[in-house]
């Protein structure tokens, strides 16, 4: 008895509150969900897989990289039996690559890369770990788990050996946000869409009669043929838009950024020889049917997430519009204040669409006859 | 010729600078390679952290012969080393003989010492009764019961439980038990007295370490550094891994503006992070600015130990924020957090100076009760008493 009490005295007394020198064994498991694949990375302190499988296998009491390494097929096996994910209750099937090293606070790790392929897009995503427990009940593994834009963390191990995350689910907000600013992004961007939009509501405020332009007398009827103008284009570019990104048509990305250009060209012509004088909200949704097309393929490039198909679809496009909506607003104040000036009349019109069709014109060739 | 390239070489300077700014932390504390050496050691292995066979370890583990033992053994390594890792390797041990029918009260002790060192108090103080209900006499319980209570500040409790070491127990531990208590409690000086009084010649080596290691930190409340100094030198001739006095050592080395000192102290000792935090403490009180790649680790330590919904380190964190990060709000945040905790001498000192430091006066009125409460005596805290609001 009295024995037992000295030994322990000085853990009693003075492993009081004192600090402790280390952190405790941490593993650290990052996973990145896209569509049905996960790529990811798991990291063991040496010392700890030197626990888990022995590493030094010339009893030295140090571990190389040639012993770490030599080790690699054992470690890889030890995961696997231990590290577990399935998506929708089914598992999925994990592949390791080549080993390598990560120097953190508490010592060397081993960083095992590894990619899992799941039966279907991962919605539901469980992650089963029980890496060391039976050897240190108190080593956890730290998640940090990505989807899309949307960052996880969580704490695997002990009671918590097995957690579960709505992958889909937790991304929604910020996927429609996400998907909101690309599209506004792309309007303002993408300078071709604008100077379309531009080129048609250049002449807007203004009445073709007798070969001449005038002022429209009142801001109702400005704000109507703006209005018409802008609707229709963005009925036209929402309807291919849709078909476009479900896969119901598809046109060749060079036709399609060769016809933009070309309907650009159409559009500024129109306000220096003008032909069609009533009819432009016609125009606007015939080749916004065209500007539909791409939009899409800028969605393409970015892909749309499985699960949220429809939702980043239509943040995508509400960015759109809403960009649109925002150079509207600049512009109709602005051309409806001047639209009686001769100088607008004359020259900023004609002049200014023939630049834009100029510019559209070296687009045209250089997307129809470029590489 | 020369003065163009020198701007040359400064403009590159300030443009990687500039670049290494803006690269994220993750990114720059890890990343994964593979070594150019084969030969390249990764990892020392430290004692009993050796592969065993899982059979092996399921053997050991059932037979309360080897595992309670074994279990002892890797506190006391947590103990001499400082490190987390071996409290887990006790648990792993421990797991089967801490309820059922095979539940042992030595068991239950070793695993209250375990959930002590984990900052749990209240499941330590838990096992400890369970362990008492099954043996009454058991004398490690009654003294890690008191050690807890008294780190909680409960000191009449604790009182209570070094009374209850029995007659077998070596009288020296029931003095050190009792009197380390009456020196909080208002009797700081006469404490004191008694304990250099205690014949030494029966003593172990561990309780003299221990005697030592009450009477340094009696002097330094009572304002005597000389003496501390004294008293903690004679402990680590004596036990020279034990971390707690190294770090005590430390600490009157700082408030004493002896940073190289510090640095020798605690040269090699960079892997601990308390004590790499006092070494960062001391490199800055030298006008050392190129301590980035400790703090960063300091920090990283800090984060995951917050992952991990663990507070072991508040205290450090407090001290890490207000000393080197410079961030009174936020270090009075976590001396609050420790607070609730725990409340030992060092942990009323962080947050009386945490309090002053971020100008909240009415932050320290939980010490200053405290004080007043347990007639608490430490010199130490008196520069910061004055701007403290009751």
């Amino acid at each position: 008895m009295k024995a037992l009490a000295v030994l322990m005295v000085l853990i009693g007394a003075t492993l009081g509150s004192s600090a402790q020198a280390h952190i405790a064994s941490n593993g650290f498991l990052v996973a990145e969900v896209s569509g049905e694949d996960i790529k990811g990375s798991i990291e063991l302190a040496v010392r700890d897989v030197e626990l888990a499988i022995g590493v030094d296998r010339n009893h030295d009491g140090n571990i190389t990289w040639r012993e770490l390494r030599a080790s690699a097929p054992q470690l890889r096996q030890y995961v696997a039996e231990r590290l577990h994910l399935a998506a929708q209750g089914r598992a999925c099937s994990v592949s390791f690559q080549a080993l390598q090293v990560n120097d953190r606070v508490d010592g060397s790790y081993s960083w095992l890369p590894w990619t899992a392929h799941c039966s279907g897009p991962i919605r539901q995503l469980s992650v089963s770990y029980a890496l060391m427990q039976d050897i240190d009940p108190s080593h956890r593994g730290l998640l940090t788990l990505k989807a899309g834009s949307v960052v996880q963390t969580a704490v695997l191990g002990g009671a918590a050996g097995r957690l579960n995350f709505d992958v889909a689910k937790a991304s929604r907000w910020r996927t429609f946000t996400e998907y909101l600013q690309a599209g506004i992004w792309h309007i303002w961007g993408g300078i071709d869409h604008l100077l379309f939009l531009l080129s048609l509501l250049l002449p807007a405020v203004l009445l073709r009669q007798h070969g001449h332009w005038r002022a429209l007398p009142s801001a109702r009827p400005a704000f109507l043929s703006i209005l018409k103008v802008v609707t229709a284009f963005t009925l036209a570019h929402s309807i291919t838009l849709s078909l476009a990104a479900f896969d119901v048509v598809r046109l060749p990305s060079r036709l399609t950024e060769s016809v933009i250009a070309a309907s650009i060209i159409i559009a500024a012509l129109n306000n220096v020889f003008p032909l069609v004088t009533e009819a432009r909200a016609r125009i606007a949704f015939g080749f916004g049917l065209l500007h539909g097309f791409g939009f899409a393929s800028v969605l393409a490039d970015m892909g749309l997430p499985n699960g949220a198909r429809l939702l980043s679809l239509v943040a995508f496009n509400l960015g759109i519009e809403c960009g649109q909506l925002a150079v509207v607003l600049l512009v109709m104040p602005l051309i409806y204040s001047v639209r009686r000036a001769t100088l607008y009349q004359r020259a900023v019109l004609p002049l200014g669409s023939a630049a834009i069709a100029l510019l559209a014109t070296v687009w045209l060739m250089q997307r129809a006859l470029g590489p | 010729m020369s003065r163009p390239l020198r701007e040359r070489s400064q403009w590159a300077a300030w443009l990687s600078l500039i670049t290494l700014s803006l690269l994220p932390c993750e990114a720059a504390l890890s990343a994964p390679y593979v070594p150019v050496n084969d030969a390249q050691v990764l990892a020392q292995l430290p004692a009993g952290s050796v592969h065993t066979s899982s059979a092996a370890l399921e053997r050991a583990r059932t037979r309360a012969d080897v595992a309670l033992p074994l279990a002892q053994f890797y506190i006391s390594r947590a103990r001499a080393s400082g490190d987390l890792r071996y409290l887990g390797y006790a648990e792993g041990m421990l797991a089967p003989w801490l309820s059922g029918p095979s539940v042992r009260s030595a068991a239950l002790v070793l695993d209250a010492t375990v959930l002590q060192s984990r900052h749990a108090f209240s499941a330590a103080l838990t096992q400890l009764d369970r362990a008492l209900a099954l043996q009454p006499d058991n004398a490690q319980a009654w003294l890690t019961r008191a050690t807890i209570l008294r780190v909680l500040g409960r000191y009449p409790e604790a009182m209570r439980s070094c009374e209850r070491l029995g007659p077998e127990v070596d009288p020296a531990v029931t003095q050190l038990c009792e009197q380390s208590l009456r020196a909080l409690s208002g009797e700081l000086d006469e404490a004191y007295a008694v304990l250099i009084s205690l014949p030494q010649q029966t003593l172990s080596r561990e309780v003299r370490a221990w005697r030592y290691s009450e009477l340094g930190e009696m002097a330094e409340r009572g304002g005597d550094d000389t003496a501390a100094e004294h008293w903690l030198r004679e402990g680590l001739a004596l036990a020279p891994d034990d971390f707690y006095m190294r770090t005590a050592y430390a600490d009157l080395l700082l408030r004493q503006h002896r940073a190289a000192d510090t640095l020798q102290l605690l040269s090699g000792c960079e892997s601990m992070e308390p004590l790499l935090l006092r070494m960062l403490i001391a490199r800055q009180m030298l006008g050392d600015r190129d301590a980035a790649d400790a703090q960063a680790k300091l920090e990283d330590a800090f984060a995951i130990e917050e992952q991990r919904g663990e507070a072991v380190h508040r205290r450090e964190q407090a001290r890490f924020l207000l000393d080197i990060e410079h961030r009174p709000a936020a270090a009075l945040t976590a001396a609050q957090e420790n607070w609730r905790a725990q409340r030992e001498p060092d942990d009323l000192l962080i947050l009386l100076r945490a309090a002053r430091a971020a100008a909240r006066p009415d932050a320290a009125a939980p010490v200053m009760q405290f004080l007043t409460q347990e007639h608490l005596q430490d010199r130490r805290l008196e520069p910061y008493l004055a701007s403290a609001q009751l």
